[in-house]
């Protein structure tokens, strides 16, 4: 770990203006279970370290009428002790429950699960976020089983973030904010496959930070989420599937489905929510919708199995929306 | 003198005791080598190589060592006189490249040290290694054995540009004309892949060097202390009896401490040099590159047989995956596969051929069962793949071949003699546990249902109690040495060097039943050279078996002292010794053993002959190995979708003789199936074609964790062994060994009516999904 300037500061605007206009200069430490270990494998070299942890104002779950505010700080274990986000948000606390590993889990926060970096061993081993090797990447001949089969190139990782998914399907929205303003980007919108060598993989930029997580409400939206996991804890999902259906009585309303972990950003299925529109939720168009969601999956040279987790992923997470599971 | 009554005392052997070590080791007293501080102690950190294969153009260490808080920084040239890294292994025609401890022009394998840096504390020494140049010219790596050993692989040694390490050849029997009369020959190709230890401890050392006395103490994180102390003496030119090494609590070694590493050398020279204590320790990265890996086989197994199933004959080609070097005993490991390639079965003609490979990795080595979870694995895939070929039930098969009750000791195929055996009956008892002829009705049921579920059995036989001298590199034996204290409180030391098997309990236990005193009278010392008598240490499931039966013949002779100390007490001419007592029956009278110690501590009067005190001490060598055995059975689902397996159910029925502690035992084998289970379904060690290792961290090394290990139901029958007088056979490796076949015989038994008939480790959901589209397609 090289070397760096720390500080804690006790409110929002002290730490924004704590913030370098360049990545790189400035990292924002929160529950540090991935900044830590980015630090100490020289991947982030920070020369100041701002810890937000100490900003209440970041931190705890606000139910109203008009949905629910998460703080960015919130730690997942906090997310899964929230009984009315649970009553709400099934989808939600799914994906909480299946992060990690109990500590990670007490450390890690909901901001800091949309802003880790990506989980790819190329990345991990300091070929960046698109792997290059002599300008070209190391992903479409070599080890790519948990790579991307949608949207793969010039990035082939796959976002690792678990809440992404069931955020999207549930229409919510971050707050971004910098020393000269804030805004508000859904977060279908903040995760972006980088095009360079350079780019980063979410929408934030260097001086801003990212203060809470907004969700509309969910009363009646029928909401899911199933992660395909081989190694219990300690790994992230090798697909996932969060669904939310707004029913017009026995047949879907309309559709959201999103995959995680297939794609170098949370996968929305269109041709899926196109299967399920005016239909009822049998067996029969179950499968389809599933089969639909893999329709277009461009498979590495390692990993056409990961388009069978996600089709599994879908229709499990279907069947449960369907009380069938 | 008491005329006491007798009170007889609870036998302790064959009793569920809670380990004697455990209360430190649970509420974290004990100490490990990163527990030690010493004054003005520095800390090292490695430079490794991030090349599979490279020369090394440059090495600048000028930024490293203008570093404030650098007390030092050495490279492969200062250390060239150190060395080289031992191997002990022979074979005939052997290449050995030098192993330097630190590289001098080239490195070989990813993780290669190049340099080292001492500072006043790690976090700075870890910053300076990164302030070290080095100007690499990399080169082409090879890391499959098969590829090395191929046409117009890269050298990994210039000097010999076939790879070849070794050629091994094995034979007994008359292979041909088995092979010719064999009315079927089954043939498969099995791979045992490459593995990381993974102890809970990494590796660690700590060195001090008073430069008055001239004196070097290392307290190393090391299965043997002694061999490491007369080999680490040899590496720096040290004489030996200054050289102190010692073992503090070993958080695991599975094979991977039973070594002597370069770093054991290099901060002995640092101390040395610097004359000031300096500790390493291990980062898990380094010890997942850098410490050795255990099997890399790649077999080619036939098997001849008669169609009623009768085996005839076996051969195996075997390409062991060596890594860039020997350690300690690296050739060796792939030779005890063949010693024990036909298993529990009768079977003469045998014919093994070994090549050696070097690949640009690091060295393999022992890894729990150290070639016989090899030996295992492929005999008991080659005997369920016969049996499908010939459409027999598994446990038919084995009941046919297994060497009868009569014939121990029997004389092997492979020159071995094993000690004693009743085969069908673990196997009957496993069975019977798992309910194996309804569990056949019940799938019948399942698959018409299609479900896929499977049930797998293996029959494993083991080498251990290594072993008789002529048969081991160093030495077989092992010693112990009883000591009553004046109070009449026992000291035993040991040779071996436990580091989780539980010996300081199981030796209490033997102690406290042959002197008739409590288990906390009792306190078994080890691991520290200028404490214990030399000895050999804890390996190959030797521990109990030869290194208790040292502390029973230690403590037979010390009974004979006490009752000479014990008749001139009660002036009597013959004295009985039981229960701590002495007793001259004719008259009733008797002298405690607290009584005894006192007096020969006192030395008013000795009895004739006799020397003061009450110490003894008996290096044991033992006449033959032992060979433990057992029957595991697995029943398991495969699930269609996703290729997830499900263990249901899981019974390992194992014998390893007379049992002292059946609370050690069963732990023993829980820990040994979860590393076989961690073999069969999940880790695999994997370098890239540039040599790079890519599971180098347990985010994508696949150690198995709690909630992924099903219940493992064990039992037990008991067939003494007859090689030691405790008839204790060795039970540390035998989860491991049984566990890997029954678990892949189980998935391919559920998945044979798909046409699968071999599955290679470890049966990932993605392997097994990918064998169900092939078998769709
Ligand atoms: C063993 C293991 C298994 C895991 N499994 C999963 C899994 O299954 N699914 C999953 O989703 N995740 C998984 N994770 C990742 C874990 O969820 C993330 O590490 C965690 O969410 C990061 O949160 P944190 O608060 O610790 O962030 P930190 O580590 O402190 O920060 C992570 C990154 O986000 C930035 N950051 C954090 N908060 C903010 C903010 N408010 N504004 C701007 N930037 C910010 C930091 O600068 C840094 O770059 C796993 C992690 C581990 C170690």
């Amino acid at each position: 770990m090289q070397q760096f300037e720390y500080a804690s500061p006790a409110s929002l605007n002290e730490a924004l203006s704590l913030l370098g206009s360049k990545w790189g200069e400035t990292d924002v430490l929160a529950g540090g279970t991935d900044q830590i270990s980015l630090m100490k494998e020289y991947l982030h070299t920070p020369k100041r370290v701002v810890n937000i942890k100490g900003i209440k104002e970041l931190h705890g779950v606000h139910h109203s009428p008009q949905g629910m505010r998460i703080g960015a700080t919130t730690t997942f274990d906090e997310l899964a002790m929230d009984k009315a986000l649970a009553a709400e948000y099934p989808s939600l606390v799914t994906a909480v429950l299946g992060i990690a590993s109990p500590q990670i889990r007490n450390m890690g926060t909901a901001g800091g699960d949309l802003c880790q970096r990506p989980r790819c061993w190329y990345f991990r081993g300091g070929y960046g976020v698109l792997a290059l090797q002599d300008g070209k990447s190391l992903v479409p001949n070599g080890q790519n089983e948990f790579h991307a089969i949608f949207g793969g190139g010039p990035a082939y990782f796959v976002s690792p973030s678990s809440l992404g998914p069931a955020l999207i399907a549930l229409n919510a929205q971050v707050k971004l904010v910098s020393a000269s303003g804030s805004r508000m980007v859904p977060v279908g919108k903040f995760f972006v496959s980088p095009q360079n060598d350079q780019s980063r993989e979410i929408a934030l930029m260097p001086n801003e930070i990212l203060t809470e997580i907004v969700v509309p409400p969910a009363r009646g939206v029928k909401n899911t989420t199933y992660e395909v996991r081989h190694k219990d804890a300690l790994d992230w999902p090798l697909a996932t599937a969060s669904v939310a259906l707004t029913m017009k009585g026995s047949s879907v309303g309309s559709a959201r489905i999103v995959l995680g972990h297939v794609a170098p950003t949370p996968w929305v299925a269109t041709q899926a929510e196109q299967a399920l529109t005016g239909k009822s939720l049998s067996d029969d168009v179950i499968a389809q919708a599933a089969d639909a969601a893999v329709a277009d999956a461009k498979p590495l040279s390692q990993n056409v199995y990961k388009v069978q987790l996600a089709k599994v992923a879908v229709k499990r997470a279907l069947m449960e929306a369907a009380g069938r599971a | 003198m008491a005329t006491t009554t007798i009170t007889k005392t609870e036998k302790l052997v064959g009793k569920a005791m809670r380990r004697q070590e455990d209360p430190r080791l649970i509420t974290g007293s004990a100490t490990y080598v990163d527990d030690i501080q010493m004054p003005g102690m520095l800390h090292a950190c490695i430079l490794r190589s991030p090349h599979g294969a490279a020369n090394i153009k440059s090495v600048d260490i000028a930024a490293a060592l203008a570093h404030p808080g650098v007390a030092a920084v050495y490279v492969g040239k200062d250390t060239e006189k150190v060395g080289p890294v031992p191997c002990g292994a022979s074979l005939p025609g052997l290449r050995v490249p030098h192993h330097y401890v630190l590289a001098i022009d080239r490195v070989y394998f990813i993780g290669h040290p190049v340099a080292v840096v001492v500072a006043t504390d790690k976090y700075i020494a870890r910053d300076a290694v990164d302030l070290i140049e080095v100007e690499y010219e990399t080169l082409q790596a090879v890391t499959d054995p098969e590829k090395a050993i191929g046409p117009g692989a890269p050298p990994v040694h210039p000097e010999w540009p076939d790879n070849v390490a070794f050629n091994y050849h094995q034979e007994g029997g008359d292979v041909d004309t088995a092979f010719a009369q064999a009315e079927v020959v089954v043939k498969q190709r099995i791979t045992s892949q490459r593995l990381i230890p993974s102890s809970m401890e990494t590796r660690g050392v700590v060195a001090d060097y008073n430069t008055g006395d001239k004196a070097l103490t290392i307290w190393s994180s090391t299965q043997i202390p002694h061999l490491m102390r007369t080999l680490v003496a040899q590496m720096l030119g040290a004489p030996e009896h200054k050289v102190r090494v010692v073992t503090p609590e070993v958080g695991g070694g599975f094979g991977s401490k039973l070594n002597v590493y370069a770093e054991e050398a290099l901060m002995g020279f640092v101390a040395m040099k610097l004359g000031q204590p300096v500790k390493w320790i291990e980062s898990r990265r380094e010890n997942c590159m850098c410490t050795i890996h255990g099997r890399g086989h790649v077999d080619y197994f036939e098997v001849a047989a008669k169609k009623d199933g009768t085996i005839l004959g076996i051969k195996l080609k075997l390409i062991q995956d060596l890594g860039a070097y020997h350690q300690l005993l690296t050739p060796a490991i792939p030779t005890l596969s063949v010693l024990m390639m036909p298993g529990l079965y009768r079977c003469q003609n045998v014919r093994a051929d070994i090549v050696g490979a070097f690949t640009n990795a690091v060295p393999t080595d022992a890894y729990r069962g150290a070639g016989r979870p090899e030996a295992t694995h492929g005999i008991e895939r080659m005997v369920d793949i016969l049996a499908a070929e010939l459409k027999m039930d598994p446990a038919e098969i084995r009941l046919k071949n297994f060497i009868h009750n009569d014939e121990f000791p029997y004389a092997t195929g492979t020159g071995l003699s094993y000690d004693s055996g009743n085969y069908a009956a673990p196997l009957h008892k496993a069975m019977d546990l798992i309910d194996y002829h309804n569990l056949r009705e019940e799938q019948r049921q399942a698959r018409s249902q299609g479900r896929l579920m499977g049930i797998g059995l293996s029959t494993y036989g083991e080498i251990c109690a290594f072993g008789p001298s002529p048969a081991t590199p160093a030495g077989g034996w092992e010693s112990a040495t009883v000591k009553i204290e004046p109070s009449g409180m026992v000291t035993v030391m040991t040779g071996s060097s436990p580091h989780g098997q539980g010996e300081e309990t199981t030796f209490a236990q033997i102690t406290a039943d042959e002197l008739g005193v409590g288990i906390d009278d009792v306190i078994v010392l080890h691991g520290d050279t200028a404490i214990v008598q030399y000895g050999i240490g804890t390996f190959g499931s030797r521990g109990t078996a030869v290194g208790g039966t040292a502390v029973y013949f230690a403590l037979q002779e010390l009974k004979k002292k006490i009752k000479k100390y014990g008749a001139m007490l009660l002036e009597s001419e013959e004295v009985s010794f039981s229960d701590g007592v002495c007793v001259d029956h004719k008259t009733g009278k008797s002298v405690t053993l607290a009584e005894i110690a006192g007096a020969s501590h006192r030395a008013m009067k000795l009895p004739p002959g006799t020397q003061p005190g009450m110490v003894e001490t008996y290096f044991w060598e033992p006449p033959n190995f032992a060979f433990p055995f057992g029957a595991h059975a697995v029943v398991t689902e495969v699930n269609r979708e996703t290729g997830d397996i499900e263990i249901k159910r899981y019974v390992a029925v194992d014998d390893c003789g007379n049992i002292i502690n059946p609370l050690i035992v069963a732990g023993q084998v829980h820990g040994g199936v979860v590393q076989g289970l961690g073999q069969a379904l999940w880790e695999q060690a994997v370098y890239d074609d540039n040599g790079q290792l890519i599971t180098g961290e347990f985010m994508d090394y696949a150690i198995p964790r709690a909630s992924m290990i099903p219940w493992i139901e064990t039992e037990h029958t008991v067939t003494p062994s007859p090689v030691n007088p405790l008839g204790v056979k060795g039970v540390g490796e035998a989860g491991t060994i049984g566990c890997s076949p029954a678990v892949v015989n189980s998935v391919v038994d559920a998945l044979s009516t798909l046409g699968v008939r071999h599955i290679d480790m470890p049966m990932t959901p993605e392997k097994i999904w990918n064998l169900m589209e092939g078998a769709r397609a």
